[in-house]
C-alpha cells in the first residue's frame, strides 16, 4: 500500500518537473519577453509550430530531420501548409498535395511566426491578392508561357521532372498557393522574386492560371490530359486510321 | 449465297486443270474474250431496286444538305471570339463537311452495292511488252516523224535546238547552289543574335540587372538586338545559384558573374527547349528525350541522348549594373549538323571578372 502511494508521488513529481522544464525553456512566454511587441499572431503561430512542426524542423526552427525554417519567409509557409504538403506524412521524392490540416487563420499565424524568425519571401497581402481579379489575362498568358509552361505544361496540367520528381498540375491550387509558389520557389521550382516577376506580374499569371484551370473548356471533346499534339496525333493515328481500316474491311466483307 | 472466292475458284477450274496453260492460251482460250473470266450477278428485283434508289437518293440529298450547311455556317455563324456560339464555329464547319462527305460517300457505296451491274471479273496476267509488229510500227512512226521535222537536213537549226535544250538544263544549276555547304556561307548555323556587349533582355524586352534574380531564380533571356526576342537560336536561360554551388568549367571562371550563369536552352540532341530547371539539384531537363544537364557544372550531360554540354554564354555586368554578353556563343547552339567541327576555340577574356 505504501509502495503504491510512493509510486504516485514519484509520477506526480516527474510530471511537475517536465512541466516546469517546458515552461522554463519552451513556452512562448519565456521568450516573449525579448521582443515585447511581438504580435499575438506570432505567439499563436509559435504554439502551432511547436505542436505541429517542431518534430522535424527543430524546436527553434533550426532544422532537424527537416530543413531549417529561418529565413524561408511566410510565402513558403503559406504554400506548403495551404496546399496540404506540410505537415509531411512520409519522406518521398516530393511532398504530395494532401488534405489541409490548418485553417486560414492558423496558416497566417504560422506564417507570421516563421517570418519573424528571419525575413524571406512574403506571402501576398490581401490587397495584393485583390490585384488578381484585375490582372491582365493576355500578359499573364505571355508570362506563363515563358516562365511556367516548360514544367507545368501549357494548360497547367503538370509534367515529369528527373528522378520521380514532377511539376504538379495547377488545377487544385488557389490564387494564394499559386502566388506563394512563385514567390518562395518550393522544392525544385525556381524562385521568382518580386524583382524577377513584379507583384503585378504575379497577379497577371495567377489570374491566367486560374482562368485556364477553372474553365474546363475543351471544344474538341477529349483533352487527353492536355499533353498536346503528340498524344493527339497518336490517338488520331491509332483510333482514326484503325476505324478507317475496320470500315474498309466491313465494306469489303459485305461485297 | 457462295462467297466470291468460291465462285471465282469454280470458274477457274477448267483452265487450271488444262495442260500446257500459257499466256497465249489465256488470251485466245476459254470463250469469254481476252482471258477475262466473268461471274454475273442477278439484277435486283424491281421492288428492291426502287427501295435502293430511294436510299441512295436520300443519302445524296443528305450530302447536299451537309454542303449547304457548310456554306451557310461559313457565311452566317458568329466566329469572333467572345460570342456565345463562336466556339462552335470550327466544330460546325467540321460537322457539316463530315455530313456532306458521308452522304455522298455512303450513297455511292450503297449505289454500287445494290443497283450497279456487278460482274466480278478476273483477267490473267500476260507479258507486259507489246507484240513485235506493234513495236515495229511504233518505231517506224517515230522515224517518219523525225524525218518530217527536217532536223537532219538543217545543221544550224539542229545545233541551236540542242543548244537551247542544254540552256534549259542550265536553269537547274543555280538550284544546286541552294543545297549542301553553299548555304552555310554566312555561318547561319554557327552564329546567333548575341553580340559583344548585348544586354540580356527578358521576355517583355526589359534589360535584366544584377539583383533581379534571387538565389534559385531563373529568367529566360534574349539578345538586345532588333528582333532578338524572336530569334529561335538565341534563347538562353539566366540562372542564379549560390556562388559556392557554381563550378564553372576550367578557363570559364570569368564567364559567370556572382553565381549567375547563362546557357543556351536549345537541346544539343534535337533542339527542344531545355527550360525545366530544378533549383535544388541544378538539373536542366529536356522534356523531349529526358536529357539532363548539370547547370552547376558547365551543363555537362548527366543523362539522356544529348551529345554535348549546353553551350554557355559568357556574361558580365556593365557599368549600370545590367547583365551583358561578352560575345556570341563560342560554338553552334543546338543539334549536330554535318559541318559542325568537333572542337571550337575557347575565347579568353582578359579581365578577371568577379568569378563564381
Amino acid at each position: 500500500m505504501r509502495a503504491r502511494v510512493s509510486n504516485y508521488v514519484v509520477v506526480v513529481l516527474a510530471l511537475a518537473l517536465v512541466g516546469g522544464l517546458y515552461t522554463a525553456f519552451l513556452s512562448p512566454r519565456s521568450k516573449a519577453d525579448d521582443t515585447t511587441n511581438q504580435s499575438m499572431a506570432v505567439q499563436e503561430g509559435r504554439q502551432l509550430y511547436l505542436q505541429g512542426c517542431s518534430t522535424c524542423h527543430g524546436l527553434n526552427a533550426e532544422g532537424s530531420s527537416g530543413p531549417t525554417l529561418i529565413g524561408v519567409g511566410s510565402a513558403s509557409v503559406v504554400f506548403q501548409v495551404e496546399s496540404g504538403r506540410m505537415p509531411l506524412a512520409n519522406g518521398a521524392a516530393q511532398a504530395p498535395r494532401k488534405k489541409v490540416k490548418y485553417d486560414r487563420t492558423q496558416i497566417d499565424q504560422l506564417a507570421a511566426y516563421v517570418q519573424s524568425l528571419g525575413t524571406g519571401p512574403e506571402a501576398p497581402t490581401d490587397a495584393q491578392l485583390a490585384m488578381v481579379n484585375d490582372g491582365d489575362l493576355a500578359l499573364g498568358g505571355d508570362l506563363f508561357r515563358t516562365n511556367c509552361s516548360s514544367c507545368h505544361n501549357f494548360a497547367g496540367a503538370g509534367g515529369a521532372l528527373t528522378r520521380s520528381k514532377f511539376a504538379p498540375p495547377l488545377k487544385a491550387a488557389d490564387a494564394r498557393v499559386i502566388w506563394t509558389a512563385m514567390a518562395s520557389g518550393p522544392e525544385n521550382m525556381p524562385r521568382f522574386s518580386d524583382n524577377t516577376l513584379s507583384p503585378q506580374e504575379k497577379a497577371d499569371i495567377t489570374k491566367y492560371v486560374r482562368f485556364i484551370t477553372s474553365q474546363n473548356k475543351d471544344p474538341g471533346g477529349a483533352a487527353l490530359g492536355h499533353y498536346g499534339p503528340i498524344p493527339e496525333g497518336l490517338v488520331i493515328f491509332l483510333v482514326g486510321v484503325g476505324l478507317c481500316i475496320v470500315v474498309t474491311l466491313w465494306i469489303g466483307a459485305r461485297a | 449465297m457462295s462467297s466470291i472466292r468460291d465462285r471465282l475458284k469454280r470458274s477457274h477450274e477448267p483452265e487450271e486443270n488444262a495442260p500446257g496453260f500459257d499466256q497465249h492460251d489465256t488470251r485466245s482460250g476459254s470463250g469469254n474474250g481476252g482471258g477475262v473470266v466473268s461471274v454475273e450477278t442477278e439484277p435486283p428485283l424491281p421492288a428492291e431496286a426502287r427501295r435502293a434508289e430511294r436510299i441512295v437518293s436520300a443519302l445524296f440529298l443528305l450530302g447536299v444538305l451537309g454542303a449547304v450547311g457548310f456554306v451557310v455556317t461559313y457565311i452566317a455563324w458568329p466566329y469572333r471570339y467572345g460570342h456565345a456560339y463562336s466556339e462552335w464555329f470550327t466544330p460546325m464547319l467540321g460537322g457539316t463537311m463530315a455530313i456532306a462527305l458521308f452522304g455522298i460517300g455512303a450513297g455511292a457505296v450503297v449505289w454500287a452495292k445494290t443497283l450497279m451491274d456487278d460482274p466480278e471479273t478476273v483477267q490473267e496476267r500476260h507479258h507486259l511488252n507489246s507484240e513485235p509488229e506493234d513495236r515495229a510500227e511504233a518505231a517506224s512512226l517515230l522515224k517518219a516523224g523525225a524525218a518530217a521535222t527536217g532536223i537532219g537536213k538543217y545543221p544550224i537549226l539542229r545545233r541551236t535546238f540542242l543548244l537551247s535544250q542544254g540552256a534549259l538544263g542550265a536553269l537547274a544549276v543555280p538550284l544546286l547552289f541552294s543545297l549542301g555547304r553553299f548555304q552555310f556561307k554566312e555561318k547561319t548555323l554557327s552564329t546567333t543574335g548575341w553580340k559583344k556587349g548585348s544586354r540580356l533582355l527578358d521576355e517583355l524586352g526589359r534589360p535584366v540587372k544584377l539583383g533581379d534574380l534571387d538565389v534559385g531564380g531563373v529568367k529566360s533571356v534574349f539578345p538586345d538586338v532588333p528582333g532578338g526576342r524572336r530569334m529561335a537560336d538565341s534563347a538562353a536561360l539566366l540562372i542564379r545559384m549560390r556562388p559556392e554551388q557554381l563550378h564553372p568549367m576550367k578557363g570559364r571562371e570569368n564567364w559567370v558573374h556572382e553565381g549567375h550563369i547563362v546557357y543556351s536552352v536549345i537541346c544539343t540532341h534535337l533542339g527542344c527547349p531545355v527550360k525545366l530547371y530544378e533549383q535544388q539539384t541544378h538539373h536542366l531537363f529536356c522534356p523531349c528525350h529526358q536529357s539532363t544537364f548539370d547547370a552547376a557544372n558547365g551543363a555537362k550531360v548527366l543523362f539522356g541522348p544529348a551529345a554535348r554540354n549546353l553551350p554557355q554564354l559568357a556574361i558580365t555586368v556593365d557599368a549600370d549594373g545590367y547583365f551583358v554578353a561578352r560575345d556570341d556563343f563560342n560554338e553552334p547552339v543546338g543539334p549536330s549538323f554535318w559541318e559542325r567541327k568537333p572542337h571550337y576555340k575557347e575565347p579568353k577574356y582578359s579581365d578577371s571578372g568577379t568569378g563564381a
